[in-house]
Parts: C-alpha cells; sequence; structure tokens
C-alpha cells in the first residue's frame, strides 16, 4: 500500500475504503431505521445522478454538432483544427457523466448465472459484488483525481491541433482556489486561445468517477438498509 | 515455477470477480489491478489512468454513441408497422410467403441499428403478431425470427464491429464493409431455410394473400423508400470513401431525425428518451471497454498471451483447426456471457494468437460476430431468446427449439466463411479512398 499520504491523520485508504465499509455495516444493523435517516440524502443523490446523466446527454449532441461543423468544414474547403481530439474530448464526457447515472438505472450489464441461482443467496452475493465494485471504483476515483491534478501541475498540453481560449481555463480554474485569489486570476487573463491543457477535459473523468463510486456506496447501503435491491429495471442476463 | 502461480491467482481472480456478478466493467479493471500487482513493479493506479483515458477520449469510439443514438430514434418511430406493410405485398410470390418479412425486415432494420435486440424487438413487434393471425405457425415465425435478428450485428453499422476494431486498432469502416457480404449471405441462407419449409410441409401452408395491385403496393411502402434512401446514405458514404465511421454516423443521426419528423413521430417526449437511452447504452459499453483497456495493459504483463500463442504454435495446428477451436471456446464462452463481453475479455489472448497464425483480422472480426451472434440464441445465455421470450410468452426452452435450425444456418455460415473468404475481405479491399481517410 504505496501511495496512500495520510489525510488528518489517518492513511487515506483508511477513509477511502474502511469508513464507508463500516457505514454500510451499521446500516445493515439498523437496517429500515437508517433507511428512514437516509431517504432525504437519497432523494437529493438521485438528482444528483439525473443531472449528471443529462449533462452527459448533452455532451452526445456537442458530438454530433461537432462532427457536422468539420464535415461542413471539409466540404466548404475550410479547416476546423482540433475538431478530431474535441469530439474525443466530449466522448470522454459523455462516457463519464452518464456512469453514476447509468449504474442507478441497471443500465449497465453483469453475470448474473450465480446471482439468479437462488433467492437467499442472492442478498448477500449481490451485497459482497458491490462491495467489491465500491472498492474498485472508488480506487478508479482516486487515481482519476490523481492523475488529473498532476496534468495541472506537470502543465500537460494537447498533441493535437486544438485550442481553448483563456477565460474558459480561468472560469474552471477559480474553483481551485480561494477567491481573495479571483480578482488577480481574472486580471491576468488575456482573450486569447492557448493549446488545451489536459486537466480541462479530464475533469469530467474525475467528477464522473466520483460520482460512480459515490452511487455504488450508496446502492449498497441502499441495498442493506432495505435487503431488496434499489437498482431499477436492471437488465439481469 | 512462481509465474504459474501467479498466473493460477490471476485466472482465479478473473473467473471469482465476473462470476461473483461483479459489473463488468468493474470486474475487468479489478482483475487487471491484481496482475499489475502480480506481475509488474509499475504503479498499477498511474499506468490505470493513463490507458483509461487515452481509450475513453479517442475520436475512433465516437462512432460509437451516435450509431447507438441513431438507432434509439428509429427504434421510436412507426417504422415496425411500416416495414411490415410495405414489406408484405413483395414478399407474397416468395414461396415461404410473408415468412420472409422476417428475414427482409431484420436485414433492413439491421442496416440501421447496431444491435440485434433492438432488430429483434423492432421487426418482432408487428410481424409476429400478423403472422400468427394470417395461421403461420408459431415454430416457423419465431425461429426465423430469432436467426435474423442477429443480422443487426453482422450487418453495418454494428456495436459488436465497433469495439472489435477498437479494442485491436482497426479501421472501422473496413469492418463494416467486411459485414456487408456474409450479411447478407446468411439473410440468403435463412431465406432458403423458408422455401425448404414451404415445399417440404405443404400442410402448414396458410392461405395465399390476395393480390395487390403494383400502385397499391408501392403506396404501401412509401415509408420504407426514405429508410432505404437514408441506409444507402450511410453505408454508401463509407463505401465511397466521403466519410469515416463517425461521419457516416453523423449522418445518420440527422437522418433519422428527419425521418421521424417526417413521420410525425418526433417530438420532445421520443427526442429525449431516444437521447437519454442512447446515452445510457453508451455508457454501459464505454465503461466496458475501460476497464477492457486496462485489463490488456495488465494482460501484456502477465506473458499469458505470448506463452498461449506459443503454446497454440507448438501444435502446429493449421489455422482451419485453430478456427475450429475459437468457434467451440466462443460458443462455451457466449453460453455464461453476453457478445461484448466475450470479445473484450479474449481480445488480448487472441488478438497475438490469429496474428501469428497469419489469419486477417478483418475476417476474423465477422466470424467472431457470426459465432457470437450464433451463442445468443443458444441456451443457457442468450439474450436474443430472453428477448423474444418477453415478447412471445413462451418457454425458453420452446424457443430455443425453434431457433435450433438457425444455429445450424449460423455454423454453415461459418464453414463458409472458411472457404470463402473473400466474401469478407474483398469489399473492404475496395473501399474508394477518400478525403476523409
Amino acid at each position: 500500500m504505496r501511495d496512500w499520504q495520510p489525510f488528518l491523520g489517518l492513511p487515506l485508504w483508511v477513509w477511502l475504503f474502511v469508513f464507508p465499509t463500516l457505514l454500510a455495516l451499521y446500516c445493515l444493523w439498523q437496517g429500515p431505521k437508517a433507511a428512514r435517516l437516509l431517504a432525504p440524502i437519497w432523494k437529493l443523490l438521485d438528482r444528483v445522478y439525473r443531472i449528471s446523466g443529462v449533462i452527459a446527454a448533452c455532451f452526445m449532441v456537442l458530438i454530433l454538432l461537432l462532427i457536422i461543423a468539420q464535415m461542413v468544414a471539409r466540404w466548404s474547403s475550410m479547416t476546423f483544427p482540433g475538431s478530431t481530439e474535441y469530439a474525443g474530448y466530449a466522448m470522454a464526457a459523455t462516457s463519464f457523466f452518464a456512469l453514476a447515472f447509468t449504474l442507478t438505472q441497471g443500465g449497465h450489464i453483469r453475470v448474473s448465472i450465480l446471482l439468479n441461482l437462488n433467492q437467499s443467496t442472492k442478498l448477500w452475493l449481490d451485497a459482497a459484488a458491490m462491495l467489491v465494485a465500491a472498492i474498485t471504483a472508488t480506487y478508479f476515483a482516486r487515481y482519476a483525481i490523481k492523475t488529473n491534478i498532476m496534468s495541472q501541475v506537470l502543465n500537460d498540453r494537447t498533441q493535437g491541433q486544438d485550442f481553448v481560449p483563456e477565460w474558459l481555463l480561468t472560469l474552471f480554474a477559480m474553483f481551485a482556489n480561494s477567491p481573495t485569489r479571483w480578482e488577480e486570476m481574472w486580471a491576468k487573463t488575456g482573450s486569447d486561445w492557448v493549446y488545451t491543457p489536459v486537466w480541462l477535459p479530464q475533469l469530467p473523468m474525475s467528477i464522473g468517477t466520483v460520482l460512480l463510486a459515490i452511487a455504488i456506496w450508496d446502492y449498497l447501503i441502499r441495498l442493506l438498509s432495505l435487503r431488496e435491491t434499489q437498482i431499477q429495471g436492471e437488465v439481469l442476463e | 515455477m512462481s509465474e504459474l502461480y501467479a498466473t493460477a491467482i490471476f485466472l482465479f481472480v478473473l473467473f471469482t470477480l465476473l462470476g461473483g456478478s461483479v459489473w463488468i466493467g468493474l470486474a475487468l479493471m479489478g482483475v487487471a489491478w491484481f496482475g499489475m500487482e502480480l506481475f509488474t513493479t509499475r504503479p498499477a493506479g498511474d499506468a490505470m489512468i493513463t490507458t483509461i483515458w487515452t481509450g475513453s477520449s479517442s475520436w475512433t469510439l465516437t462512432a460509437l454513441p451516435l450509431f447507438i443514438w441513431m438507432g434509439e430514434i428509429l427504434y421510436r418511430t412507426r417504422l415496425s408497422q411500416d416495414m411490415f406493410r410495405g414489406l408484405a405485398p413483395w414478399m407474397r410470390f416468395l414461396p415461404g410467403g410473408l415468412l420472409h418479412t422476417n428475414i427482409a425486415g431484420c436485414t433492413i432494420f439491421a442496416a440501421v441499428s447496431g444491435s440485434s435486440a433492438a432488430t429483434l424487438n423492432m421487426v418482432g413487434k408487428m410481424s409476429i403478431p400478423e403472422l400468427r393471425q394470417r395461421g403461420y405457425p408459431e415454430f416457423m415465425i419465431i425461429g426465423t425470427l430469432a436467426g435474423a435478428a442477429t443480422l443487426g450485428l453482422m450487418i453495418p453499422p454494428s456495436l459488436t464491429l465497433i469495439v472489435y476494431g477498437v479494442t485491436i486498432n482497426e479501421s472501422i469502416t473496413k469492418l463494416f464493409m467486411a459485414g456487408v457480404f456474409p450479411g447478407l449471405v446468411l439473410a440468403g441462407l435463412f431465406m432458403l431455410y423458408i422455401m425448404f419449409w414451404h415445399f417440404t410441409y405443404k400442410d402448414q401452408r396458410p392461405e395465399p394473400e390476395p393480390t395487390m395491385p403494383l400502385l397499391t403496393r408501392i403506396a404501401e411502402s412509401r415509408f420504407l423508400i426514405p429508410l432505404f434512401g437514408l441506409v444507402f446514405v450511410v453505408i454508401g458514404s463509407m463505401y465511397l470513401g466521403y466519410a469515416t465511421a463517425t461521419e457516416a454516423a453523423a449522418v445518420g443521426v440527422v437522418g433519422a431525425l428527419l425521418l421521424s419528423a417526417m413521420q410525425g413521430s418526433l417530438d420532445w417526449t421520443t427526442f429525449k428518451e431516444a437521447l437519454m437511452g442512447a446515452t445510457k447504452t453508451s455508457a454501459m459499453i464505454a465503461f466496458i471497454l475501460m476497464g477492457a483497456a486496462f485489463l490488456s495493459l495488465s494482460m501484456g504483463f502477465t506473458g499469458l498471451p505470448r506463452a498461449l500463442a506459443e503454446l497454440i504454435d507448438s501444435y502446429n495446428l493449421s489455422p482451419v483447426a485453430l478456427i475450429a477451436v475459437l468457434t467451440l471456446f466462443y460458443l462455451i464462452l457466449g453460453m455464461f456471457m453476453d457478445g461484448l463481453s466475450s470479445v473484450v475479455l479474449t481480445m488480448a489472448i487472441v488478438e497475438p494468437m490469429i496474428r501469428s497464425a497469419g489469419i486477417d483480422v478483418i475476417w476474423f472480426g465477422i466470424f467472431l460476430v457470426v459465432v457470437i451472434e450464433t451463442a445468443q440464441v443458444t441456451p443457457p445465455i442468450g439474450f436474443n431468446l430472453f428477448v423474444l421470450q418477453g415478447m412471445t410468452r413462451h418457454e425458453i426452452g420452446y424457443i430455443a427449439k425453434t431457433a435450433i435450425p438457425m444455429v445450424g444456418l449460423m455454423l454453415l455460415m461459418v464453414v463458409i466463411l472458411v472457404i470463402w473468404p473473400e466474401l469478407a475481405t474483398w469489399l473492404p479491399e475496395n473501399i474508394r479512398k477518400g478525403p476523409g481517410g
């Protein structure tokens, strides 16, 4: 277990893996009582997943528009530099933003032969599978964030011909800085277009994977407190 | 010996996670992580994200959501009714009668949709009740539908071929073109089967349809003409090199929107449903691909693919024998997994094998689709069977029995592909080079 620096005195993995597991166990013990307590949070989270799904859909429309723009540009013998990169970024954004939403809608597939074998073992196998899934997804999210931050620190730029306006970068960078520095940041922002820094298109990856991890922990907890899967309409093959 | 030990652990984890009903994308990531930790000292997490980011932000992949979206839009139109009404007057004359609408309908819808379940739903929704009403035997209605729906993955666009192409880094346009003739030949085989039934079981034939004047026939099929137009634009633009696969998909989405607007079935609700449905399906596949990208990186470190390729080499198997072994392997795998997952799971191992045996990878893609689709109509896990079960309320055993002749025909198709590989390789070799490249 290298690469897990301490956070508030405890190694990061305790925060990421042990505490959510303990919370899930607590909900298993409390049952419906925990469910009543958590119901408002579940409602809120479901809304978050849905919004993220809608954002994903918007990016899909964006892919279509980018590709049409590229074709139109080619027919009228103009160039649209970086169009393939932009479409690639939109593709990544579509996939990552939709991960959690798809999960809660039962859209992701899994092999369910053992799951359907027997009703009494179904709950426990499902819970075990979700725990493994939650840990893997959390690991995924943790490294997505790390890579995202490293891209920013190393000032990693695109290999392609795609540019973004500086103000867009400042807009997103605002959230990573304290409000006292905002004025200074905007003062330094020119009207130029710069080569896309990789951290910007990687933001959806960080957000999407974090949401996925939260969604799996969330649905594991729902499963344990209600003793029944809460994923609607799952396609079980 | 410790290498062997580690490989055993690796495989054990693989089967435990997949069998233990962890979502396939995450299961693949988990296995890949084990592989990295067991076989290398490279930091697993960082390598994982680099691979996944490169894979999921690739331009080639953008064809996937667009083709899914196109299918979703058309799925929500009144195409299903129009298809039956438009095709029926033309199929009347063939021996076997309206049963051919199942095959023709599936072939046409396959050319605008990349999934066999969608094709099945779309065609079956209308043809099952209509054919029943006309007194065709249930056994034939369901069997031909189960078989013909598999054309959804053969005839371009095909989601499985996109996934295959992205996984092994081959041109999706070429793969699509390779699927055209084998798809048509397979459709032809199904039609021959219907004719065979017609001449063998004379007592099962229903009453012949009343004749219809030519003008009425054309009027009945007026809705099919724009659909044919869309098919020709999408496939033609790829063949003539005017558009890459992604661009053809974009044209397809726009065309599908126009078509459904023309029919009057496009409103905000259907648009939203189609878009959200496409987003979900696309995310589901993208997620599996993320896991697969990391797994194939990790698999490379385990040395498993190389060892297996060497093993196959040492047996001195001829390509035909290798194909026979792989057919059996994929049929068995298909009993437990869906088609997409079995492609991504195995390609890291199978790709070096087929390349070293000198098998054309484009041809292999088509072979793979036929075999995987065969597995989709054989029990215990056959997705098409489940869809049909939902539609007809028959027992799965009965549906599987109706599909057995189709399974035979599809295996015959594998033999045909082996004997005449040009069927798959000729068209992609003759694509015109266009500005899109």
